[in-house]
């Protein structure tokens, strides 16, 4: 009997924006290459998801109209994902689903949505996008990836962060940490394929879940001088600038919106 | 006076850039820009034909190419930006060079490919009488944004203009585009009937999947490839719109190309396209499509889409020591999955450099990658080298597919250790992003010259 872990991707489908599967992909390999097994549940809008019998869940980033339809379904899903959150169940949410997983969300317009509160942090849509490069010094060491957000989050008080910007943004551009961590929960700006050239956050998260499922203490290493390779050559690739967006943006809006309207 | 001095000085700069290496084919309309901005607007003026606008995500060279030889066969003196500077600046600078000191255009027609981002530029100044989109797909969110963004910049652009509008039917946010028109009478759709089931994309819908006009998932009855295909809203808010022209049976396809046929107005014309892909075929039908609305006789236009060879870098074919090498760039998740489908899929132990550069043409983020499904490629069997500035991030994607690659340290050594694996009369495939594209046709080149 193969050894297998129960993943819960949330909301695939739009929760995808930009090569958000590499993180799956990567749990699943470093899994399959160790002898487990990987069995990765799409949780959908409105369909019925049983959380109690999941052993890690991810989250991606996605657009802000995608974002909007899933936030309500995430709420819907609040205490389940409290619950298993609290129970040291690991989970990985990047972009958006860190907002999201946070107390709450401002957008632009001011609008306040509510966030499901685990980290003790809030997002601001900001009047500039912060994109690049990025490289985090944390305690599952050096991490490596590319930033691409407007939103601003700030950790309140008590609220450990995932680590200390070395080169980048990070949560906010100003104070120097990025992303946050409760318990096994981490939440992270480095969009998109995270994992892969970051193979100790990766296998943070599968010995938390192997270990909880299976009293498993160690895992056996892999060759990850690719990956090694790769993180090293994006560290070293030009670092993030601001792109202004907001006069735009607001024309952008009415645009968008005039159109949903036909 | 002040426009006379523009187009000379303009001129000179196209003249030295183009000595210094530089290509000439951007700065002069930088130019212009600041000195007389009012010029692009007058040259543009004068085409008694006026100007055609080519934009989306993946196409625009080709389709622009295709549109023009249809016209130029048709007895058209055309103005166009064949070397895919397709920004702003790119636009006039082809405009100026064609422009006389008096500021005088003996051009009939303007075919122009257009950057999404900068149609809500130059559509303005240049009041296209036809623009042409023929898709949306994620693509440099570094720059762009996202693709509702995008969106919104192309509605921009052309809500700024009287444009008779060709949209892609099968592209639900390309078609939902209809509500920037300045009418319901000036548009016209291009899509897709019915392809063979081989050429029909299993894999479910990506990229683009909602109701534009409630974000509802829609329903597809057909995927052709990525979003493209025919969808409706559960709640009746948005449905694939009834294209005029449409392709509705290919017969053959291969890597030589496609031949299927085109119903339009209820005539039906075989059309034979030397490209090869799913992707070529819309930008055939694109071309098709806006060729039939400018009252191009369907007969030379068939005639130039059979003839019309790839656009730079797209599908080329060189030959290089008694070697093929087939030149398929990649620029996005989408169109890599179709050079992947078309070229290598299925091919047993296929030889293949993919060199991926993160300059800001190519896009700093290389994340994209990821979303490739590489994981079929590894049945092939392939032998694969990387190159480029990411060569080692495009390794680690393949090595997770289930595919081992040689990371090479430079372009030319890639290319070197392709052809070394290939003998002779044997095909290559390279498959550069946009700059890396240039530095293999620059190595190419020398080995050519040094032959």
């Amino acid at each position: 009997m193969i050894k297998t872990l129960r993943v819960a991707h949330l909301y695939p489908r739009d929760l995808n924006v930009y090569g958000d599967l590499g993180n799956v992909i990567t749990l699943a390999k470093r899994l399959e290459w160790r002898g487990f097994r990987a069995e990765i549940l799409p949780v959908e809008p409105g369909h019925f998801f049983d959380f109690s019998s999941v052993d890690l869940v991810f989250g991606g980033g996605g657009q802000n109209s995608a974002q909007a339809v899933n936030a309500d379904d995430l709420l819907a899903r609040g205490d389940e994902l409290r619950k298993i959150s609290a129970d040291g169940v690991p989970m990985l949410l990047i972009c958006g689903s860190y907002q999201l997983f946070g107390r709450e969300f401002v957008d632009a317009d001011g609008r306040r949505y509510p966030g499901l509160g685990i980290f003790r942090s809030s997002t601001t849509a900001g009047r500039h996008r912060m994109i690049g490069n990025i490289v985090v010094d944390s305690p599952f060491g050096q991490l490596v990836g590319f930033e691409n957000h407007s939103g601003r989050t700030v950790l309140e008080e008590g609220q450990q962060a995932l680590g200390t910007v070395r080169q980048g943004f990070g949560n906010n551009g100003g104070t120097g940490d990025e992303g946050a961590v409760v318990g096994n929960t981490i939440g992270t700006y480095l969009h998109g394929p995270a994992l892969p050239k970051n193979p100790g956050l990766a296998d943070h998260l599968l010995l938390c879940a192997l270990h909880r499922r299976y009293g498993i203490e160690e895992l056996e290493p892999l060759d990850d001088d690719l990956a090694l390779r790769a993180a090293t050559v994006a560290a070293a690739r030009p670092q993030g600038r601001q792109t202004s967006l907001r006069p735009r943006r607001r024309r952008l809006h009415h645009l968008a919106t005039a159109l949903r309207r036909h | 006076m002040r426009e006379t001095a523009a187009i000379a000085l303009a001129r000179t700069v196209a003249t030295l850039s183009r000595r210094l290496g530089r290509g000439g084919r951007t700065l002069p309309g930088v130019i212009v820009g600041k000195i007389a901005p009012n010029l692009p607007r007058k040259l543009a003026g004068q085409l008694p034909g006026g100007c055609i606008l080519v934009t989306g995500t993946n196409g625009k060279t080709t389709t622009t190419k295709l549109l023009v030889a249809a016209l130029r066969r048709s007895g058209e003196s055309v103005l166009t930006n064949d070397s895919g500077a397709n920004l702003r600046s790119g636009v006039v600078s082809a405009l100026l060079s064609a422009a006389d000191l008096r500021g005088r255009i003996r051009a009939t027609v303007g075919v122009f490919e257009v950057d999404e981002a900068s149609l809500r530029l130059v559509a303005p100044e240049l009041r296209p009488r036809h623009i042409v989109v023929l898709n949306l797909f994620r693509d440099q969110l570094d720059r762009y944004g996202e693709v509702d963004t995008t969106a919104a910049l192309l509605a921009e652009g052309i809500a700024a203009t009287d444009a008779r509008l060709y949209l892609n039917a099968d592209d639900a946010r390309v078609a939902s585009l209809a509500a920037a028109a300045s009418g319901p009478d000036r548009v016209s759709y291009f899509g897709v009937e019915q392809l063979p089931d081989r050429l029909t994309d299993a894999r479910s819908a990506v990229d683009s999947d909602r109701c534009p006009s409630c974000g509802e998932r829609l329903r597809f009855d057909r995927i052709f490839y990525s979003h493209l295909g025919h969808y409706s809203c559960p709640n009746g808010d948005f449905d694939r719109p009834r294209p005029d022209v449409t392709v509705t049976d290919v017969v053959h396809a291969d890597l030589d190309g496609t031949e299927f046929t085109v119903s339009a107005g209820g005539v039906r014309r075989q059309v034979r396209c030397g490209l090869s892909g799913t992707y070529n075929l819309y930008n055939a039908l694109a071309a098709v499509s806006v060729a039939a609305g400018l009252g191009v006789d369907p007969a030379v236009t068939a005639e130039a889409v059979r003839t019309t060879e790839a656009a730079f870098g797209r599908v080329e074919k060189t030959e290089v020591q008694g070697r093929t090498l087939w030149l398929l760039l990649i620029k996005n998740p989408a169109g890599f999955a179709q050079v992947l489908d078309t070229f290598l899929i299925g091919r047993t132990q296929p030889q293949v450099m993919i060199a991926v550069n993160d300059l800001p043409a190519d896009g700093r983020d290389v994340s994209w990658l990821w979303d490739v499904p590489l994981e079929a490629l590894s049945a092939s069997r392939p032998e694969v080298v990387t190159a480029g500035t990411r060569a080692a991030e495009m390794a680690l994607r393949l090595h997770y597919a289930g595919t081992e690659a040689a990371v090479a340290s430079s372009v030319d050594d890639g290319i070197s250790r392709l052809l070394e694996g290939l003998p002779p009369g044997g095909d290559g495939y390279i498959l550069p992003t946009y700059t890396a594209m240039l530095q293999v046709r620059r190595a190419l080149r020398g080995r050519q010259e040094a032959a």
